[in-house]
């Protein structure tokens, strides 16, 4: 097991974790092209210090100044911000923001009032699956419905994932533009003081929803025997999601004589709920989806709305070191969420010291955590030539 | 902006080539009047365009109806006609092309009132945004009531030039098109293939289907199109009307009338405040002067000793709003906080955001406090307490909140019902009644317009009929029993 995380050593590591395993190189590249037409110089870096010190409108104009950036300053954590009209430092307050990635940003703490197995900070295993649902369904969305292609997923560092999306339409997609993608793909809408989140109504159900219900399925099942939605002490807030009251007497008195698992109740509950529609038609409309929506409100990916809708939303950099546990924010294929363990992801202690068991195995997936990085910023690169070119192409019609 | 009012006024000039300029009921404004025109003409097609976005202000926000509903439809003409506004009536009653001489002076009028209110509303961010919000409203409508030919010849004359996809092609995604698209009998329909941020309302509502960045959209949904683009036309040109703001104020007949012209209507924004509330005081007057969302937020501090970002946030504006120094503010968040966190954390991660409420970090603005339809329209996630109770919250929970508080029955049930019914500030004004005893049937459309009013009542500034069996003795409630538990949602 590797020791203990201390923050105090942190600032003793970082500067070698910088310069030996950070992929400089390819981060600037990605800056920039995700930048240009503005030059990388626009592009707003924010570094936080030993104590929480923050240090905004940061920026570089090349690998070396972010070289010599990151040594004198250390940073414990490394955000990237919004693409100016000027340099940043310069512009201040004044600087309008010409673009950003579309950026979402999924933490598990918003799965707290569904997830059993842990609470606030805490991930294990089990509840890791909630994001591994979360980006199939978000990364399928962006490809097949906006047609996006340059989409980079993150691990935060300790309980969520980020997703960067860096295709030109995507960076320059203005506020009410970002609001309506963000709105799109949020189906769990309601707080503290409303229990059920989620409502279809009774037309037909968007292509877009059945697909992510499609791929809620792979998990659902394994998902209520990880975290068992319906053990009896979980039981009231599941009938909190029945709106029908003749139904919720049902299932209440039928579940509260059942033992565990859930994955037994939730199949009477299912007979239950289609004997009932069999015999009530004229209440159909209320509950049509409801089984749908039980299923979205437990799985559905929860969407932090608010990162996306900004514009210029700081967001943790690929590759920064989580302060808070040493963790790094290794980027990952959309597909292979699920093979991501919790306990392999490389920490800098892992990494930087070799007496450690898991260093040659964290070392490896770092190495390969960079080698996707490095693959989708070329495909990156290669577009953004293409655009440039017909753009120049375009403007020559003229 | 070419644009101007000459010194010399003369008479309209003679009809001459009208059908030319105006040959539809419905306008996209692409090109200002040059023609001279009085000054009282100038201020009379001023207000009375101000009174005709007033209108459909106060039915989408006030009324709450639903943009071009039968009820909106029709609340909108009779107010125009009782407005005696008749020649706005008609043109939003058919939106057609005829050529009567009428005709020709309806859409003249509405032509340069349009370009009068770009000069007044091009001022600020928020101005521009109301306008443009109720400029849209009134092109949603004018849109949705042209019929036929009417139609055909207001693509024509736009140059709205799109082309439908194959057979073929629609035939290979009919399953998604009726999956995804809220209409029947998708398959008579023509579709047309858009950038889906053409179509953003759509997008947002989920009411189109997408693929690889495309949307499928039918003729009927070209609205969504044609509005998008006009909002963009109306931004730019608004930004560019803000740019050439000195040379017409230059003027300083004009100056004032566009300057009062939103004045009068658009109420205050709360941003700047006169009396000091200590936040000793918080406790008490939160049961007497807050309206429920800020009471709500107010009881979950003091028990939870936190509140999320967006509870931080329009709470925290409106304790600005009714006239909390930043001092107290920041008293009053640590104290709170710090019995849950250390008051290092708290320094570090939550005095910045009190002091940038203050305009004092950041971009240092000024931020006023949160309008109900912000609070109503804003978004709720999982742990947030912030929003509109009225339309955030159960129906058994907002019960139990008012049972709880000490209401008859009979309030409680008249405010469920009506926030049952999406009558959220409606149902916000019977709450006031219900704390003030009285029967006053305010409207309310800002928190603190709600604290103020209040305020005044309890000063005896403002004078109101006491209502005598509304509030019932709390012990009566205080039984346990008599609190309905799970009330279950409609």
């Amino acid at each position: 097991m590797i020791g203990e995380h201390n923050e105090n050593i942190l600032s003793d590591m970082l500067p070698t974790y910088y310069a030996r395993q950070f992929p400089q190189n390819i981060f600037c590249r990605w800056l920039a092209c995700g930048s240009s037409p503005q030059p990388l110089c626009n592009r707003e870096l924010s570094f936080t210090l030993a104590d929480d010190v923050y240090l905004r409108y940061l920026s570089i104009s090349h690998q070396k100044d972010l070289q010599t950036l990151l040594q004198k300053k250390c940073p414990h954590k490394l955000d990237v911000g919004a693409v100016y009209n000027t340099k940043p430092s310069v512009g201040r307050h004044d600087a309008v923001v010409i673009s950003r990635e579309l950026v979402f940003d999924i933490d598990l703490t918003d799965y707290d009032e569904i997830r059993t197995c842990c609470q606030e900070a805490r991930v294990c295993e089990k509840c890791w699956k909630f994001m591994v649902i979360a980006c199939e369904i978000i990364d399928k969305a962006l490809k097949d419905d906006f047609g996006f292609q340059s989409i980079l997923w993150v691990f935060s560092g300790r309980r969520g994932i980020h997703c960067w999306v860096s295709d030109y339409e995507a960076r320059t997609l203005d506020s009410p533009g970002r609001g309506a993608i963000a709105d799109y793909l949020c189906l769990i809408v309601g707080g503290e003081n409303q229990s059920k989140k989620v409502h279809l109504g009774n037309e037909n159900l968007h292509s877009s929803i059945r697909r992510a219900l499609n791929i809620i399925d792979k998990y659902f099942e394994q998902l209520l025997q990880d975290q068992e939605f319906l053990a009896t002490d979980k039981l009231n807030s599941f009938l909190k999601l029945i709106p029908d009251d003749a139904l919720k007497s049902q299932v209440e008195t039928t579940l509260k004589k059942m033992q565990e698992p859930s994955l037994n109740k939730w199949n009477t509950f299912i007979n239950i709920y289609e004997n009932y529609c069999r015999e009530n038609g004229n209440v159909i409309r209320k509950i049509k989806y409801l089984i749908e929506e039980i299923k979205i409100q437990y799985c559905y990916p929860r969407l932090d709305v608010n990162v996306t809708k900004g514009f210029n939303h700081l967001l943790k950099s690929p590759f920064s070191i989580h302060p808070k546990t040493g963790k790094v924010s290794v980027v990952f294929k959309s597909a292979n969420a699920k093979n991501l363990k919790i306990d392999e992801i490389p920490t800098i202690y892992s990494l930087l010291d070799d007496s450690v068991a898991e260093n040659n195995q964290h070392e490896t997936n770092m190495k390969a955590a960079v080698k996707i990085f490095q693959e989708l910023v070329f495909a990156l690169e290669k577009t953004e030539a293409m655009r440039k070119r017909s753009d120049a192409n375009t403007s020559l019609d003229f | 902006m070419d644009f101007k009012v000459k010194r010399k006024s003369t008479k309209t000039p003679a009809t001459g080539n009208q059908f030319e300029l105006y040959p539809h009921d419905l306008q996209l404004y692409k090109i200002p009047p040059v023609e001279n025109i009085t000054l009282q003409e100038f201020e009379t097609l001023a207000l009375e365009r101000v009174n005709l976005l007033r209108t459909l202000s106060t039915a989408t926000t006030l009324r709450g109806l639903r943009l071009n509903s039968e009820e909106f439809v029709e609340f909108v003409l009779n107010d125009l006609r009782a407005q005696g506004l008749k020649y706005y009536a008609k043109l939003c009653e058919k939106s057609g092309c005829g050529s009567t001489k009428a005709d020709f002076e309806a859409r003249r009028k509405d032509h340069i009132a349009h370009f009068i209110l770009r000069l007044a509303y091009c001022r600020t961010e928020e101005l521009r945004r109301w306008f443009i919000a109720r400029e849209l409203e009134l092109f949603k409508m004018r849109f949705a009531v042209m019929r036929g030919e009417a139609v055909e010849v207001f693509f024509k004359l736009n140059n709205l030039c799109y082309t439908t996809i194959s057979e073929d092609e629609k035939n290979e995604v009919i399953q998604n098109l009726i999956e995804s698209t809220p209409y029947s009998k998708i398959d008579n329909m023509k579709f047309y293939k858009v950038k889906f941020f053409e179509v953003l309302d759509l997008v947002k509502a989920r009411k189109v289907f997408l693929n690889d960045g495309y949307a499928y959209i039918p003729h009927r949904d070209f609205i969504s199109v044609l509005a998008a683009q006009y909002r963009t036309h109306l931004k730019q040109n608004l930004a560019k009307a803000c740019h050439h703001l000195c040379e017409i104020e230059q003027d300083e007949r004009l100056v004032c009338l566009l300057k009062g012209l939103h004045q009068s209507y658009s109420g205050n924004d709360y941003s700047e405040t006169k009396a000091v509330i200590p936040i000793e005081s918080l406790d008490s007057i939160s049961t007497k002067s807050f309206p429920l969302c800020m009471r709500q937020l107010h009881e979950q501090l003091r028990i939870a000793h936190h509140l999320k970002h967006g509870g931080r946030l329009q709470y925290g504006l409106f304790l600005k709003g009714i006239g909390v120094t930043l001092e107290d503010s920041l008293r009053f968040w640590r104290e709170e906080f710090i019995k849950i966190m250390d008051l290092d954390k708290f320094e570090k991660q939550y005095a910045y955001n009190v002091r940038y409420n203050y305009g004092k970090e950041g971009s240092k603005r000024n931020y006023s406090p949160f309008s109900c339809l912000k609070i109503i329209n804003t978004n709720v996630g999982p742990g947030d307490c912030h929003g509109c109770p009225f339309r955030h919250c159960d129906t058994g929970v907002l019960k139990n909140k008012l049972i709880g508080y000490g209401f008859s029955h009979q309030v409680v049930s008249d405010i469920v019902e009506l926030s049952k019914k999406t009558h959220f500030q409606i149902a916000c004004s019977k709450y006031f009644d219900a704390i003030h005893n009285a029967d006053v049937g305010l409207g309310i459309n800002h928190p603190n317009q709600f604290f103020e009013e209040s305020q005044k009542i309890l000063k005896g500034e403002l004078k109101v009929q006491p209502k005598k069996e509304n509030l019932v003795k709390k012990d009566i409630v205080d039984s346990i029993d008599a609190m309905d538990f799970d009330e279950p949602l409609e």
